[in-house]
């Protein structure tokens, strides 16, 4: 798989994360993994279509959910991650899939839409449709965030 | 009662002609801003039923200050203005959440006919709220029947309890067209199980092998569906992602920006889950 596909990823993400309030995007590790994978805590799934397919997913622990939910919403409490939370995350990883979408164009990868996310909360394995996954691991002010990109 | 549009433009002559383009077909221009934040404050103050949006400005783009002011009021009915017609910035603006789009210089007639249909009822995506559940269904039944030879009966259509618990292996397909939806494919990995050894017409080897059917199951439904909505209505234009999976799974899904629909199947190796949901974006491209 060609790695440089997650640069669009990336400019999305370190764009789009200080709009919603967050000082310090920092990129931790990239790594390779198999199609299958544990996740545990909260994980997002926005399928990306067009000239390339496949899935996009932002994984965070249940605490860090909450941190990450709270820091959108101006230091908001979090106590439970309710419907609010959940549409918050849910906003974020729309906002963050679209516009890399757009990142995508500038490098004549086009005609790309999105589909609506959708939120797994608990744990289990995520099989995407690739045979190889690419992990970014990112922190965001000390929230850990994990961006699984499985574009083909 | 006259309808109230606001214009977002930065240059002033383009203000003026809109604005009086808008004023002879019996519109209120009810304000004008040329930035982002006198379009918030604007907007707020005057409440209109259309926002007509620049794309090219000089600090914050027609784009920026769209997402701004959807970010304010996720109902705001916004027609981008554009000189440049392509199809990135179309697809830009319907990711946006924009309803609309002429072309610079605006002719009267075609900016009439886009307000016209912005405030009009979206009769395509109402049919297709009212068809998809059903169209899934049988593409569900059919495959089911023909593959897994088992007969298939509904028992439940409601919409989804919030949240819903997985029974082990979830399937989501993510969905693009004029409007974008998810399809969500759930069981417990006995049923999938037993589903698998039907079709093998021996025991699957391993979990992978049941989880890969289950895979290309939904991928079948998914497509079919679609192509079936599709071929009732052109303009749909629906495409899938191929699927991803959780499984082993202990987790409640939930999709929150799209009413997700519900259907159970029951089949002789048990209950099939499957929710559909569609979500609107752009309603008009001229």
């Amino acid at each position: 798989m060609d790695v440089t596909i997650i640069n669009p990823i990336l400019s999305a993400f370190t764009e789009i994360l200080p709009q919603l309030g967050f000082q310090q995007i920092e990129k931790k590790k990239v790594s390779l993994v198999g199609s299958t994978f544990a996740y545990d805590g909260v994980l997002l799934n926005i399928a990306m279509i067009g000239s390339i397919k496949g899935v996009i997913l932002i994984g965070m622990s249940a605490e860090g959910a909450k941190s990450f939910a709270s820091k959108m919403m101006m230091g908001m409490e979090v106590v439970e991650f309710d419907k609010l939370a959940q549409s918050a995350i849910s906003e974020m990883g729309n906002m963050v899939c679209a516009n890399a979408c757009t990142q995508f164009s500038k490098i004549d990868v086009g005609g790309l839409d999105i589909s609506p996310p959708t939120l797994m909360m608990g744990q289990g394995q995520a099989t995407l449709p690739v045979p190889q996954a690419i992990i970014i691991d990112f922190t965001c002010d000390s929230i850990d965030v994990k961006i699984y990109v499985g574009l083909a | 009662m006259a309808i109230k549009i606001m214009i977002v433009d930065d240059s002033p002559f383009s203000r003026t002609i809109i604005a009086e383009t808008l004023t002879d077909g019996g519109y209120e221009v009810v304000g004008e801003a040329d930035s982002l934040e006198t379009t918030l404050e604007m907007y707020t103050k005057t409440k209109p039923d259309i926002v007509t949006m620049d794309i090219a400005m000089p600090e914050a783009d027609g784009f920026e200050v769209s997402r701004a002011l959807l970010r304010q009021d996720p109902k705001a009915k916004i027609i981008l203005s554009s000189s440049m017609k392509d199809e990135e910035t179309e697809l830009e603006a319907k990711r946006v959440g924009i309803c609309g789009y002429v072309q610079k210089p605006v002719e009267a007639d075609n900016l009439f006919e886009v307000i016209r249909k912005v405030l009009s009822p979206d009769t395509l995506f109402q049919e297709l709220l009212s068809r998809g559940l059903d169209t899934f269904k049988e593409a569900l039944s059919q495959n089911i029947t023909r593959m897994a030879k088992t007969s298939v009966s509904f028992i439940e259509d409601a919409e989804i309890e919030d949240p819903y618990r997985s029974k082990g292996v979830t399937t989501i397909i993510g969905i693009i067209g004029q409007y974008t939806g998810t399809m969500i494919l759930d069981l417990s990995f006995e049923v999938a199980e037993k589903i698998a050894e039907t079709i093998l017409r021996r025991p699957a080897k391993n979990p992978e092998e049941v989880l890969a059917m289950v895979s290309e199951l939904a991928n079948i439904i998914g497509g079919i569906a679609c192509s079936m909505l599709n071929k009732r209505e052109k303009a749909l234009g629906l495409r899938v992602s191929p699927p991803s999976m959780f499984h082993g799974n202990s987790a409640e899904l939930v999709s929150p920006s799209v009413k997700i629909q519900k259907s159970l199947a029951e089949t002789e190796y048990g209950v099939i889950f499957l929710g559909v949901g569609f979500k609107k974006g752009s309603t008009l491209w001229m």
